[in-house]
């Protein structure tokens, strides 16, 4: 699904991330942990396209396809899909126009027929269940004044409408209570199949109460320092980050 | 500034038999008048950024009987569904293609002043309104009765076109009875190569009065605008404005609202869309007189090229208006990085128990909000446009009755669409 190899990135002349290697297969489930201002928002947002962050080294190959020569737009239609840490608001656009036009959009770019509005409508009344909106959300304009929760998920809504291949999910857990973290958890397990991989950032254990990772990745310094599976991010959560720090060093 | 080369044409205008000689001491004072203060220049607080010269020095001329169409103008690209249209031609009443609705009684100006006892309606004097009421040679006067519920709206419809240096200044009086509603729809066309108008709307709600006021200004882009627009309203009276300026070179308005009853509300909204070397300027006063009384300015701007706007927003609060709301809201955006825009948001206050709240942002498009649509696989064009729609669309929003803004919606992003492609 997708290959990074070596990627160095920085921001404003800072370097961030310092030879990230990690590859995703087909229907596998991966998670990056690590503490505040370690790069893991870098790298979702460089994967995606965000044009502040340069990269200065090292490839990504995305079905084949070098991702970082690919538009951000371009990105999304070959099937990546980036759940925003903080999604923007969008005064005066509303929520079910700007779907329509991203799913069409999408679908245009796989040479598919745009959808109408009233397929679209039954389409996105059945996907909305599925995360627990009301229907006037998707009347409202996007993202104008939902609460922190519902921005995520809608942001989730807005993966299941889009059906990306690789969806990197950034923080989606944060700041959730119990009942949107159950949803949000919920949604992303009814979605995964053996065509749909997925990178979950995260600082804390808890959503993995309610998933299966296939691997659990630490992100330090601006490399990925240890790899493992659901028990690793229990370590974690109960030992902190420091051991691993302390690891690193005896290793040099 | 010189007006003088408005004197030859006033003597021509008092010569004219078909105007009423009723009118001529109203005119005369008014000119007067006009010659003392002069038109605006640069130095004046209301017009720091915005140059009249153009009128000032001008030579425009009255209109003739032959600047009037020699057959029925077409006006079928300016249907609108439903309404009922009143057309000037020229500052020419073309009573053959013209209708109104039940409920509404339209007066010329002569037969309003004598329901009024020959009283004159005479706005503050600033020169533009002297300037109406030396030279008033056209419009209209709706009056709805007490208890009259109009349900088709009334449109009256400007056409300005040709070649000759023109100038109309029509005058509008909309007078609703008590606990009556209209809806009003002024819209100004044309392909007028140099003409100059200068509008005069009095509008008087009485108690418990409803007003929707839709103004659309998209006559050519070589035209000099001015409209002076005075509002009244008594108890419990409520004012809807709407306005929608993508027309003219130069275009003015001067709004001014007096909440004198209580529990009155006015709502102005305004959207401008300016290309160009067009000049587009707003300039507000909304009084609170009275306790009790609310009002909104919702006033956004889009600029492309070179063009330029003013947004000069002013709400007076007087000493015993106590309990009152007033918002006011400026936004604009500038899709060039040539245009210019001057926003100046004014509270007044002389009260204590208000909420009052003002803000203004001027910028170009949200970056992230622009990577977010992108990173969904819209494309940047497309992006852009449904950006800059929504920045639209929430003023477009406020316009009242649905077939009226549909039809305002889709010419709007016509015009919108094929300045951003």
């Amino acid at each position: 699904m997708i290959k990074i190899d070596n990627l160095n990135v920085s921001v404003e002349n800072k370097e961030i991330l310092k030879g990230i290697n990690l590859e995703v297969k087909s229907g596998e489930l991966h998670v990056i942990m690590g503490r505040n201002g370690t790069g893991k928002s870098t790298l979702a947002n460089v994967l995606v396209g965000k044009d502040k962050y340069k990269v200065t080294n090292g490839t990504v190959s995305f079905n084949g396809e070098n991702l970082l020569d690919m538009s951000p737009e371009d990105r999304a239609c070959a099937g990546l899909f980036l759940s925003f840490q903080y999604p923007v608001a969008i005064p005066g656009v509303n929520n079910m126009y700007f779907l329509k036009a991203a799913v069409n959009a999408v679908r245009k770019s796989q040479g598919e027929e745009e959808i109408d509005a009233v397929d679209f409508l039954s389409m996105i009344r059945e996907k909305l269940k599925m995360v627990a909106l009301d229907e006037s959300f998707i009347h409202r304009p996007v993202n104008e004044g939902f609460s922190g929760g519902e921005k995520k998920r809608n942001e989730i809504l807005q993966m299941i409408a889009l059906e990306p291949k690789l969806s990197i999910l950034d923080e989606t857990d944060s700041g959730l209570d119990i009942d949107a973290l159950k949803i949000v958890a919920q949604g992303v397990n009814d979605f995964r199949s053996p065509e749909r991989s997925f990178i979950l950032i995260t600082h804390y254990q808890r959503i993995l109460n309610y998933m299966q990772p296939d691997f659990v990745h630490v992100l330090m310094n601006g490399k990925l320092v240890k790899s493992g599976t659901k028990e690793l991010a229990k370590e974690l959560e109960e030992k902190g980050y420091s051991w691993i720090e302390e690891e690193m060093t005896e290793v040099t | 500034m010189s007006i003088s080369n408005y004197k030859v044409e006033f003597e021509k205008m008092l010569n004219r038999d078909y105007f009423s000689k009723s009118l001529r001491p109203y005119r005369k004072e008014a000119f007067t008048q006009l010659e003392k203060t002069g038109f605006p220049t640069r130095k004046w607080e209301d017009w720091r950024f915005t140059n009249v010269s153009k009128i000032s020095d001008g030579e425009f001329m009255i209109s003739e009987i032959s600047d009037a169409p020699q057959t029925t103008p077409n006006i079928d690209s300016y249907q609108m569904e439903g309404v009922d249209t009143v057309v000037i031609y020229n500052g020419h009443y073309q009573k053959d293609i013209s209708s109104i609705p039940n409920g509404v009684n339209l007066l010329s100006g002569l037969e309003y002043m004598e329901r009024k006892n020959g009283n004159f309606d005479r706005a503050n004097n600033s020169p533009f309104d002297l300037l109406n009421t030396a030279f008033t040679d056209s419009g209209m006067c709706i009056v709805l009765e007490k208890n009259t519920l109009v349900k088709s709206p009334i449109r009256i419809l400007f056409i300005s076109n040709g070649d000759r240096s023109i100038m109309v200044n029509p005058r509008v009086n909309v007078d609703i009875g008590e606990s009556s509603s209209l809806t009003f729809i002024e819209q100004h066309v044309g392909d007028a190569t140099s003409f100059f108008q200068n509008e005069s709307v009095f509008i008087t709600l009485e108690n418990n009065a409803q007003l929707n006021h839709v103004r659309i200004q998209s006559n050519s882009e070589f035209t000099q605008n001015i409209a002076n627009l005075n509002v009244n309203q008594e108890y419990d009276s409520h004012y809807d404005f709407f306005q929608l300026v993508d027309g003219s070179k130069l275009g003015r308005s001067n709004i001014c609202v007096q909440l004198d009853g209580e529990n009155a509300q006015c709502n102005i909204n305004s959207l401008t869309l300016s290309k160009n070397n067009q000049h587009i300027d707003n300039n507000i006063i909304v009084n609170h007189n009275s306790p009790q009384t609310h009002s909104t300015q919702f006033v956004k701007s889009i600029l492309f090229d070179t063009s330029t706007g003013v947004f000069n927003g002013r709400t007076v609060v007087h000493e015993n208006a106590q309990k009152i709301t007033a918002h006011q809201t400026n936004k604009n955006l500038l899709l060039s990085k040539k245009a210019n825009m001057n926003s100046n948001p004014q509270l007044e206050i002389y009260a204590d128990d208000v909420k009052c709240s003002h803000g203004s942002t001027t910028g170009q498009v949200d970056e992230d909000a622009l990577f977010y649509l992108r990173s969904r696989g819209i494309n940047k064009q497309d992006a852009m446009e449904l950006m800059v729609t929504g920045f639209a669309n929430e003023v477009l929003d406020k316009i009242p009755q649905p077939e009226i803004k549909k039809a305002i919606y889709t010419e709007f992003t016509v015009k919108l669409n094929k300045l951003m492609s």
